[in-house]
Protein backbone atom coordinates (compact mmCIF):
# COMPACT_ATOMS: atom_id res chain seq x y z
CA UNK A 1 0.00 0.00 0.00
CA UNK A 2 1.41 3.39 -1.22
CA UNK A 3 1.10 5.90 1.79
CA UNK A 4 2.41 9.20 1.69
CA UNK A 5 1.77 10.59 4.93
CA UNK A 6 1.74 14.60 5.38
CA UNK A 7 2.78 15.07 9.02
CA UNK A 8 0.14 17.89 10.06
CA UNK A 9 -2.47 15.93 8.93
CA UNK A 10 -1.64 13.03 10.45
CA UNK A 11 -0.98 14.64 13.89
CA UNK A 12 -4.50 16.53 13.53
CA UNK A 13 -6.63 13.48 13.01
CA UNK A 14 -5.10 11.13 15.47
CA UNK A 15 -5.25 13.94 17.79
CA UNK A 16 -8.62 14.04 17.08
CA UNK A 17 -9.56 10.20 17.23
CA UNK A 18 -7.59 10.66 20.64
CA UNK A 19 -9.28 13.58 22.17
CA UNK A 20 -12.89 11.49 21.63
CA UNK A 21 -11.31 8.39 22.61
CA UNK A 22 -9.66 9.10 25.65
CA UNK A 23 -6.78 7.07 25.10
CA UNK A 24 -3.49 7.11 23.28
CA UNK A 25 -2.82 5.35 20.06
CA UNK A 26 1.09 4.85 21.12
CA UNK A 27 -0.70 2.21 23.97
CA UNK A 28 -0.92 -0.16 21.14
CA UNK A 29 2.11 -2.37 20.35
CA UNK A 30 0.46 -4.34 16.97
CA UNK A 31 0.29 -7.94 18.97
CA UNK A 32 -3.03 -8.79 17.28
CA UNK A 33 -4.70 -10.22 19.64
CA UNK A 34 -7.37 -7.94 19.30
CA UNK A 35 -7.74 -9.32 15.92
CA UNK A 36 -7.28 -12.83 16.15
CA UNK A 37 -10.44 -12.54 19.07
CA UNK A 38 -12.18 -10.76 16.83
CA UNK A 39 -15.63 -12.64 15.87
CA UNK A 40 -16.43 -10.89 12.65
CA UNK A 41 -12.54 -10.80 11.43
CA UNK A 42 -13.61 -13.18 8.42
CA UNK A 43 -15.59 -10.11 6.97
CA UNK A 44 -13.05 -7.15 7.33
CA UNK A 45 -11.57 -5.26 4.59
CA UNK A 46 -8.52 -3.91 7.68
CA UNK A 47 -8.06 -6.06 11.12
CA UNK A 48 -8.49 -4.19 14.30
CA UNK A 49 -4.99 -3.50 15.31
CA UNK A 50 -4.09 -2.17 11.13
CA UNK A 51 -7.32 0.47 12.08
CA UNK A 52 -4.96 1.61 15.01
CA UNK A 53 -2.22 1.84 13.30
CA UNK A 54 -3.43 3.49 10.32
CA UNK A 55 -5.53 5.78 12.59
CA UNK A 56 -2.07 6.95 14.06
CA UNK A 57 -0.25 7.38 10.33
CA UNK A 58 -3.13 9.93 9.33
CA UNK A 59 -4.82 7.47 6.90
CA UNK A 60 -7.96 9.12 7.66
CA UNK A 61 -9.70 8.44 4.28
CA UNK A 62 -9.09 4.82 4.32
CA UNK A 63 -9.81 4.55 7.35
CA UNK A 64 -13.20 6.47 7.81
CA UNK A 65 -14.32 4.27 4.22
CA UNK A 66 -13.51 1.37 5.89
CA UNK A 67 -15.99 -1.82 6.18
CA UNK A 68 -14.24 -2.78 9.37
CA UNK A 69 -15.62 0.33 11.60
CA UNK A 70 -18.99 -0.74 10.45
CA UNK A 71 -18.71 -4.24 10.77
CA UNK A 72 -17.83 -4.18 14.28
CA UNK A 73 -20.38 -5.45 16.56
CA UNK A 74 -19.19 -3.76 19.49
CA UNK A 75 -18.73 -6.93 21.18
CA UNK A 76 -15.54 -5.73 23.33
CA UNK A 77 -14.01 -9.15 22.85
CA UNK A 78 -10.53 -6.89 22.04
CA UNK A 79 -10.92 -4.65 24.46
CA UNK A 80 -10.96 -7.01 27.63
CA UNK A 81 -8.40 -9.38 25.68
CA UNK A 82 -5.85 -5.93 25.20
CA UNK A 83 -3.01 -6.22 27.13
CA UNK A 84 -2.38 -2.83 27.24
CA UNK A 85 -6.05 -1.65 27.80
CA UNK A 86 -6.34 0.18 25.10
CA UNK A 87 -10.03 0.91 23.90
CA UNK A 88 -10.33 -0.65 21.00
CA UNK A 89 -14.23 -1.34 20.66
CA UNK A 90 -14.36 2.43 21.81
CA UNK A 91 -12.20 3.73 19.00
CA UNK A 92 -14.70 2.15 16.14
CA UNK A 93 -17.42 4.05 17.82
CA UNK A 94 -14.84 7.33 17.45
CA UNK A 95 -14.27 6.72 13.69
CA UNK A 96 -17.87 5.70 13.01
CA UNK A 97 -18.77 9.22 14.51
CA UNK A 98 -16.36 11.21 13.02
CA UNK A 99 -17.12 9.66 9.36
CA UNK A 100 -20.64 10.44 10.12
CA UNK A 101 -20.01 14.05 11.04
CA UNK A 102 -17.99 14.52 7.82
CA UNK A 103 -20.13 13.36 5.18
CA UNK A 104 -18.78 10.07 4.49
CA UNK A 105 -21.56 7.57 3.93
CA UNK A 106 -19.81 3.91 3.14
CA UNK A 107 -19.48 1.94 -0.05
CA UNK A 108 -20.38 -1.30 1.10
CA UNK A 109 -21.64 -0.91 4.18
CA UNK A 110 -24.45 1.96 4.47
CA UNK A 111 -27.03 -0.25 5.81
CA UNK A 112 -25.34 -1.04 8.88
CA UNK A 113 -25.65 3.11 9.37
CA UNK A 114 -28.96 3.16 7.93
CA UNK A 115 -30.31 1.01 10.50
CA UNK A 116 -28.71 3.25 13.10
CA UNK A 117 -30.15 6.35 11.65
CA UNK A 118 -33.39 4.71 11.46
CA UNK A 119 -33.28 3.48 14.89
CA UNK A 120 -32.09 6.98 16.15
CA UNK A 121 -35.25 8.38 14.17
CA UNK A 122 -37.67 5.97 15.95
CA UNK A 123 -36.18 7.00 19.48
CA UNK A 124 -36.92 10.82 18.58
CA UNK A 125 -39.92 10.37 17.20
CA UNK A 126 -41.13 8.02 20.03
CA UNK A 127 -39.09 7.90 22.62
CA UNK A 128 -39.37 4.74 22.57
CA UNK A 129 -39.18 1.76 19.74
CA UNK A 130 -41.83 0.83 17.81
CA UNK A 131 -40.42 -2.60 16.35
CA UNK A 132 -42.82 -2.84 13.48
CA UNK A 133 -42.28 1.07 12.31
CA UNK A 134 -38.77 0.35 12.78
CA UNK A 135 -38.16 -2.42 10.84
CA UNK A 136 -41.13 -1.15 7.84
CA UNK A 137 -38.90 2.18 7.81
CA UNK A 138 -35.36 0.42 7.45
CA UNK A 139 -37.13 -1.61 4.22
CA UNK A 140 -38.36 1.20 3.07
CA UNK A 141 -35.08 3.19 2.93
CA UNK A 142 -32.75 0.20 2.05
CA UNK A 143 -35.35 -1.45 -0.44
CA UNK A 144 -34.88 -4.60 1.22
CA UNK A 145 -38.06 -5.12 1.60
CA UNK A 146 -38.74 -9.09 1.44
CA UNK A 147 -35.34 -9.66 3.17
CA UNK A 148 -36.48 -11.75 6.40
CA UNK A 149 -40.31 -11.30 5.93
CA UNK A 150 -40.87 -14.72 6.12
CA UNK A 151 -40.18 -14.62 9.72
CA UNK A 152 -43.11 -11.99 10.02
CA UNK A 153 -46.42 -14.09 10.02
CA UNK A 154 -45.00 -16.65 12.54
CA UNK A 155 -43.93 -13.56 14.77
CA UNK A 156 -47.22 -12.32 14.51
CA UNK A 157 -48.80 -15.63 15.66
CA UNK A 158 -46.77 -15.61 18.76
CA UNK A 159 -47.77 -12.17 19.53
CA UNK A 160 -43.99 -10.73 18.83
CA UNK A 161 -45.03 -7.91 16.57
CA UNK A 162 -47.25 -5.46 18.44
CA UNK A 163 -49.27 -3.64 16.18
CA UNK A 164 -49.02 0.24 18.34
CA UNK A 165 -46.42 1.09 20.81
CA UNK A 166 -46.61 2.94 23.84
CA UNK A 167 -44.60 6.49 23.51
CA UNK A 168 -42.88 8.87 25.82
CA UNK A 169 -45.31 11.06 27.45
CA UNK A 170 -42.88 13.95 27.68
CA UNK A 171 -41.79 14.06 24.77
CA UNK A 172 -40.30 17.21 24.63
CA UNK A 173 -38.13 16.16 26.94
CA UNK A 174 -36.82 13.07 24.30
CA UNK A 175 -36.37 16.41 21.70
CA UNK A 176 -34.69 18.34 24.21
CA UNK A 177 -31.96 15.77 24.40
CA UNK A 178 -31.53 15.38 20.72
CA UNK A 179 -31.50 19.29 20.22
CA UNK A 180 -28.57 19.44 22.75
CA UNK A 181 -26.59 16.46 21.74
CA UNK A 182 -27.32 15.77 18.19
CA UNK B 1 -34.51 -0.23 49.71
CA UNK B 2 -37.55 0.39 46.72
CA UNK B 3 -36.40 -1.52 43.43
CA UNK B 4 -36.54 0.50 40.39
CA UNK B 5 -37.51 -1.83 37.21
CA UNK B 6 -36.12 -0.45 33.59
CA UNK B 7 -37.87 -3.39 31.38
CA UNK B 8 -36.58 -1.57 27.96
CA UNK B 9 -37.99 -1.85 24.26
CA UNK B 10 -37.93 -5.39 23.82
CA UNK B 11 -39.35 -6.74 27.17
CA UNK B 12 -42.15 -4.70 25.61
CA UNK B 13 -42.43 -5.82 22.44
CA UNK B 14 -40.54 -9.49 20.83
CA UNK B 15 -39.51 -10.41 23.95
CA UNK B 16 -42.56 -10.31 25.99
CA UNK B 17 -42.05 -13.60 27.62
CA UNK B 18 -38.65 -12.11 29.55
CA UNK B 19 -41.10 -10.11 30.95
CA UNK B 20 -44.39 -12.26 31.42
CA UNK B 21 -41.60 -14.52 33.32
CA UNK B 22 -39.34 -12.07 35.02
CA UNK B 23 -42.75 -10.50 36.83
CA UNK B 24 -43.89 -14.09 37.43
CA UNK B 25 -40.61 -15.33 39.59
CA UNK B 26 -40.48 -12.33 41.40
CA UNK B 27 -44.00 -12.82 42.75
CA UNK B 28 -42.79 -15.96 43.96
CA UNK B 29 -39.77 -14.28 45.67
CA UNK B 30 -41.88 -11.97 47.16
CA UNK B 31 -39.55 -8.85 45.42
CA UNK B 32 -41.43 -5.34 44.68
CA UNK B 33 -40.39 -3.48 41.47
CA UNK B 34 -42.16 -0.44 39.95
CA UNK B 35 -41.41 0.59 36.24
CA UNK B 36 -39.91 3.71 36.30
CA UNK B 37 -42.06 6.45 34.88
CA UNK B 38 -42.12 7.40 31.45
CA UNK B 39 -39.01 5.80 30.96
CA UNK B 40 -37.38 5.83 27.37
CA UNK B 41 -35.27 3.69 24.77
CA UNK B 42 -31.63 3.80 26.09
CA UNK B 43 -30.22 4.35 22.89
CA UNK B 44 -28.88 1.25 22.16
CA UNK B 45 -25.85 0.76 19.67
CA UNK B 46 -27.33 2.76 17.46
CA UNK B 47 -26.80 5.70 19.82
CA UNK B 48 -23.01 4.46 20.83
CA UNK B 49 -22.67 3.86 16.78
CA UNK B 50 -23.32 7.88 16.00
CA UNK B 51 -22.89 9.60 18.63
CA UNK B 52 -21.44 9.42 22.25
CA UNK B 53 -22.74 12.37 23.74
CA UNK B 54 -26.52 11.04 22.87
CA UNK B 55 -25.61 7.09 24.16
CA UNK B 56 -24.77 8.82 27.95
CA UNK B 57 -28.02 11.27 27.51
CA UNK B 58 -30.35 9.18 26.70
CA UNK B 59 -29.76 6.15 29.44
CA UNK B 60 -29.10 9.10 31.66
CA UNK B 61 -32.53 10.85 31.57
CA UNK B 62 -34.19 7.18 32.83
CA UNK B 63 -31.58 6.67 35.88
CA UNK B 64 -32.37 10.69 36.95
CA UNK B 65 -35.98 9.57 37.06
CA UNK B 66 -35.24 6.98 39.19
CA UNK B 67 -32.87 8.78 41.14
CA UNK B 68 -35.77 11.53 41.76
CA UNK B 69 -37.93 9.04 42.49
CA UNK B 70 -35.93 7.68 45.49
CA UNK B 71 -34.80 4.48 43.95
CA UNK B 72 -31.54 3.12 45.32
CA UNK B 73 -31.52 0.22 42.79
CA UNK B 74 -32.49 -0.57 39.15
CA UNK B 75 -32.91 -3.83 37.60
CA UNK B 76 -32.54 -3.90 34.34
CA UNK B 77 -33.18 -7.40 32.72
CA UNK B 78 -32.49 -6.80 29.18
CA UNK B 79 -28.60 -7.12 28.63
CA UNK B 80 -28.20 -4.53 26.41
CA UNK B 81 -30.13 -1.79 28.56
CA UNK B 82 -28.40 -2.91 31.66
CA UNK B 83 -24.55 -2.30 29.50
CA UNK B 84 -26.02 0.83 28.06
CA UNK B 85 -27.05 2.23 31.67
CA UNK B 86 -24.05 1.13 33.15
CA UNK B 87 -22.05 2.95 30.79
CA UNK B 88 -23.73 5.71 31.34
CA UNK B 89 -22.99 5.63 34.81
CA UNK B 90 -19.61 5.08 34.24
CA UNK B 91 -19.18 7.60 31.41
CA UNK B 92 -20.24 10.12 33.96
CA UNK B 93 -19.10 9.06 36.85
CA UNK B 94 -15.13 9.73 34.67
CA UNK B 95 -16.69 13.06 32.56
CA UNK B 96 -17.61 16.31 34.73
CA UNK B 97 -18.22 18.19 32.11
CA UNK B 98 -20.55 15.49 29.74
CA UNK B 99 -22.39 15.24 33.22
CA UNK B 100 -22.58 18.68 33.83
CA UNK B 101 -23.85 18.64 29.94
CA UNK B 102 -26.42 16.32 30.69
CA UNK B 103 -28.08 17.39 33.90
CA UNK B 104 -28.36 20.50 32.42
CA UNK B 105 -29.84 18.98 29.54
CA UNK B 106 -32.32 17.21 31.73
CA UNK B 107 -32.66 19.88 34.33
CA UNK B 108 -32.94 17.40 37.15
CA UNK B 109 -30.47 16.77 39.78
CA UNK B 110 -28.49 14.07 39.42
CA UNK B 111 -26.19 12.16 41.83
CA UNK B 112 -25.10 9.59 39.51
CA UNK B 113 -25.62 6.85 42.97
CA UNK B 114 -27.89 4.39 41.75
CA UNK B 115 -26.73 0.74 41.15
CA UNK B 116 -27.76 -0.90 38.35
CA UNK B 117 -28.10 -4.64 37.82
CA UNK B 118 -28.30 -6.98 35.09
CA UNK B 119 -31.09 -10.01 35.40
CA UNK B 120 -28.16 -12.57 36.97
CA UNK B 121 -26.59 -9.87 39.03
CA UNK B 122 -30.06 -9.12 40.56
CA UNK B 123 -30.79 -12.85 40.72
CA UNK B 124 -27.50 -13.60 42.71
CA UNK B 125 -27.44 -10.39 45.01
CA UNK B 126 -31.22 -9.26 45.75
CA UNK B 127 -33.04 -12.53 45.26
CA UNK B 128 -29.82 -14.60 46.67
CA UNK B 129 -29.37 -18.32 45.80
CA UNK B 130 -30.30 -19.65 49.54
CA UNK B 131 -34.11 -17.87 48.77
CA UNK B 132 -33.70 -19.21 44.97
CA UNK B 133 -33.27 -22.53 45.84
CA UNK B 134 -35.67 -22.61 48.27
CA UNK B 135 -38.83 -21.96 45.96
CA UNK B 136 -37.73 -24.83 43.49
CA UNK B 137 -40.43 -27.33 44.07
CA UNK B 138 -40.22 -29.34 40.77
CA UNK B 139 -36.49 -30.09 40.13
CA UNK B 140 -35.38 -30.00 36.59
CA UNK B 141 -33.78 -32.94 37.32
CA UNK B 142 -32.23 -34.89 34.44
CA UNK B 143 -32.62 -31.67 32.03
CA UNK B 144 -29.28 -30.56 29.98
CA UNK B 145 -29.26 -26.68 29.83
CA UNK B 146 -26.27 -24.40 28.09
CA UNK B 147 -26.23 -21.02 29.90
CA UNK B 148 -25.50 -18.30 26.94
CA UNK B 149 -23.96 -15.29 28.11
CA UNK B 150 -23.39 -13.14 25.15
CA UNK B 151 -21.44 -10.13 25.01
CA UNK B 152 -23.11 -7.61 27.18
CA UNK B 153 -23.52 -9.00 30.87
CA UNK B 154 -19.86 -9.24 31.09
CA UNK B 155 -18.10 -7.35 28.82
CA UNK B 156 -16.09 -4.40 29.40
CA UNK B 157 -15.41 -5.85 32.73
CA UNK B 158 -13.99 -2.52 33.87
CA UNK B 159 -18.07 -1.13 33.23
CA UNK B 160 -20.07 -4.25 33.64
CA UNK B 161 -17.84 -5.35 36.77
CA UNK B 162 -19.79 -8.50 37.22
CA UNK B 163 -18.81 -12.50 36.82
CA UNK B 164 -15.75 -13.45 34.63
CA UNK B 165 -15.73 -12.01 31.54
CA UNK B 166 -13.68 -15.23 29.64
CA UNK B 167 -15.34 -18.07 31.67
CA UNK B 168 -18.25 -16.57 33.21
CA UNK B 169 -20.16 -18.77 36.28
CA UNK B 170 -23.14 -17.19 37.49
CA UNK B 171 -26.19 -18.30 34.99
CA UNK B 172 -24.71 -22.03 35.38
CA UNK B 173 -25.31 -21.86 39.45
CA UNK B 174 -28.53 -20.63 38.99
CA UNK B 175 -29.17 -23.66 36.46
CA UNK B 176 -27.51 -25.76 38.75
CA UNK B 177 -30.15 -24.62 41.62
CA UNK B 178 -33.30 -25.90 39.99
CA UNK B 179 -31.88 -29.40 39.60
CA UNK B 180 -30.65 -29.22 36.01
CA UNK B 181 -27.38 -29.90 34.64
CA UNK B 182 -25.41 -27.15 33.50
CA UNK B 183 -23.60 -27.98 29.92
CA UNK B 184 -19.89 -26.83 29.68
CA UNK B 185 -19.36 -25.54 26.29
CA UNK B 186 -17.13 -23.03 24.04
CA UNK B 187 -19.26 -20.34 23.01
CA UNK B 188 -20.47 -18.61 26.59
CA UNK B 189 -19.20 -15.37 25.53
CA UNK B 190 -18.68 -15.58 22.12
CA UNK B 191 -21.32 -12.57 20.15
CA UNK B 192 -24.30 -13.61 17.97
CA UNK B 193 -23.80 -10.09 16.50
CA UNK B 194 -27.23 -8.11 17.68
CA UNK B 195 -26.10 -4.83 16.66
CA UNK B 196 -26.20 -6.06 12.91
CA UNK B 197 -28.98 -8.86 13.05
CA UNK B 198 -30.97 -6.67 10.54
CA UNK B 199 -28.42 -5.12 8.44
CA UNK B 200 -25.94 -8.45 8.30
CA UNK B 201 -28.07 -11.03 8.30
CA UNK B 202 -24.78 -13.24 7.13
CA UNK B 203 -22.60 -12.17 9.27
CA UNK B 204 -25.61 -12.57 12.01
CA UNK B 205 -26.26 -16.26 10.96
CA UNK B 206 -22.44 -17.60 10.66
CA UNK B 207 -22.12 -16.48 14.51
CA UNK B 208 -25.32 -17.26 16.18
CA UNK B 209 -25.03 -20.75 13.55
CA UNK B 210 -21.45 -21.58 15.43
CA UNK B 211 -22.76 -21.10 18.89
CA UNK B 212 -25.74 -23.17 18.13
CA UNK B 213 -24.10 -25.98 16.73
CA UNK B 214 -21.60 -26.25 19.29
CA UNK B 215 -24.06 -26.18 22.26
CA UNK B 216 -25.85 -29.26 20.36
CA UNK B 217 -22.45 -30.81 19.92
CA UNK B 218 -21.87 -30.44 23.73
CA UNK B 219 -25.36 -32.60 23.85
CA UNK B 220 -27.55 -29.53 25.55
CA UNK B 221 -31.60 -30.00 25.55
CA UNK B 222 -31.82 -26.50 25.93
CA UNK B 223 -30.40 -23.02 26.25
CA UNK B 224 -31.00 -20.54 28.34
CA UNK B 225 -30.02 -16.82 27.84
CA UNK B 226 -30.72 -13.19 29.70
CA UNK B 227 -30.75 -11.33 27.08
CA UNK B 228 -33.37 -10.23 24.41
CA UNK B 229 -31.64 -9.73 21.52
CA UNK B 230 -29.27 -12.65 21.81
CA UNK B 231 -32.58 -14.65 22.76
CA UNK B 232 -33.94 -12.99 19.29
CA UNK B 233 -30.48 -14.59 17.41
CA UNK B 234 -30.61 -17.36 18.85
CA UNK B 235 -34.38 -18.26 18.69
CA UNK B 236 -35.68 -16.39 15.79
CA UNK B 237 -33.19 -17.03 13.35
CA UNK B 238 -32.34 -20.86 14.09
CA UNK B 239 -35.00 -22.20 11.56
CA UNK B 240 -33.07 -20.30 8.82
CA UNK B 241 -29.97 -21.38 10.23
CA UNK B 242 -30.47 -24.35 10.02
CA UNK B 243 -32.21 -24.48 6.51
CA UNK B 244 -28.72 -22.30 5.42
CA UNK B 245 -26.35 -24.79 6.93
CA UNK B 246 -28.64 -28.09 6.07
CA UNK B 247 -28.01 -28.93 9.78
CA UNK B 248 -30.71 -29.48 11.98
CA UNK B 249 -30.24 -27.64 15.86
CA UNK B 250 -33.96 -27.97 16.98
CA UNK B 251 -32.53 -26.33 20.46
CA UNK B 252 -35.40 -24.42 22.92
CA UNK B 253 -33.84 -21.33 23.82
CA UNK B 254 -35.43 -20.13 27.04
CA UNK B 255 -35.03 -17.16 29.40
CA UNK B 256 -33.46 -17.53 32.70
CA UNK B 257 -36.39 -16.78 34.25
CA UNK B 258 -38.90 -18.86 32.69
CA UNK B 259 -36.11 -22.27 33.40
CA UNK B 260 -36.63 -20.87 37.44
CA UNK B 261 -40.27 -20.47 36.92
CA UNK B 262 -40.55 -23.56 35.75
CA UNK B 263 -38.35 -25.19 38.68
CA UNK B 264 -40.83 -22.91 41.35
CA UNK B 265 -43.78 -25.29 39.94
CA UNK B 266 -45.29 -22.10 36.84
CA UNK B 267 -46.87 -24.10 34.01
CA UNK B 268 -45.59 -23.41 30.11
CA UNK B 269 -48.39 -21.07 29.73
CA UNK B 270 -47.91 -18.83 32.99
CA UNK B 271 -44.19 -17.95 31.79
CA UNK B 272 -45.27 -17.58 27.72
CA UNK B 273 -43.13 -20.18 26.81
CA UNK B 274 -45.24 -20.72 23.64
CA UNK B 275 -44.15 -17.49 22.62
CA UNK B 276 -40.65 -18.80 21.30
CA UNK B 277 -40.41 -19.55 17.52
CA UNK B 278 -38.10 -23.33 18.91
CA UNK B 279 -41.23 -25.45 20.13
CA UNK B 280 -40.08 -26.38 23.66
CA UNK B 281 -42.99 -29.05 24.08
CA UNK B 282 -41.21 -31.68 23.56
CA UNK B 283 -37.77 -30.85 25.26
CA UNK B 284 -40.48 -29.58 28.52
CA UNK B 285 -42.06 -33.51 28.40
CA UNK B 286 -38.57 -34.79 29.82
CA UNK B 287 -39.61 -32.82 33.19
CA UNK B 288 -43.23 -33.58 33.48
Amino acid sequence: MKTVINEQERRNFAREVESKLHDKLAKCYQCGKCSAGCPVNFEMDFTPNQIIKMTELGMADKVLDSKTIWLCVSCNTCSTRCPKGFEVAGIMDVLREIAVNRGIESKTEKEVQTFHEVFLDNVKSNGRIFELELVGKYKLKTKHLFRDMFLAPKMIEKGKLKIHSDRVSNINQIAKIFKDFE
Amino acid sequence: MKLAYYPGCSLKGTSFEYEVSLLKILEALNIEIQEIPDWNCCGASAAHSLNHNLSVALPARNLAIAENNGFGEVLAPCAACSSRLKTAKYEMGSDDILKKKITDSLEMPYSNSLNISNMLEFLINVAGKEKIKSLVKKPLSGLKVASYYGCLLVRPPKVMKFDDPERPVTMDELVALTGAVPVDYSYKTECCGAINSLSKPDVVMALTGKILYDIKEHGADLVVVACPLCHSNLDVRQREIERKYAERIGLPVLFITELLGLAFGFSPEELAIGGHMVNADKVLKKIS
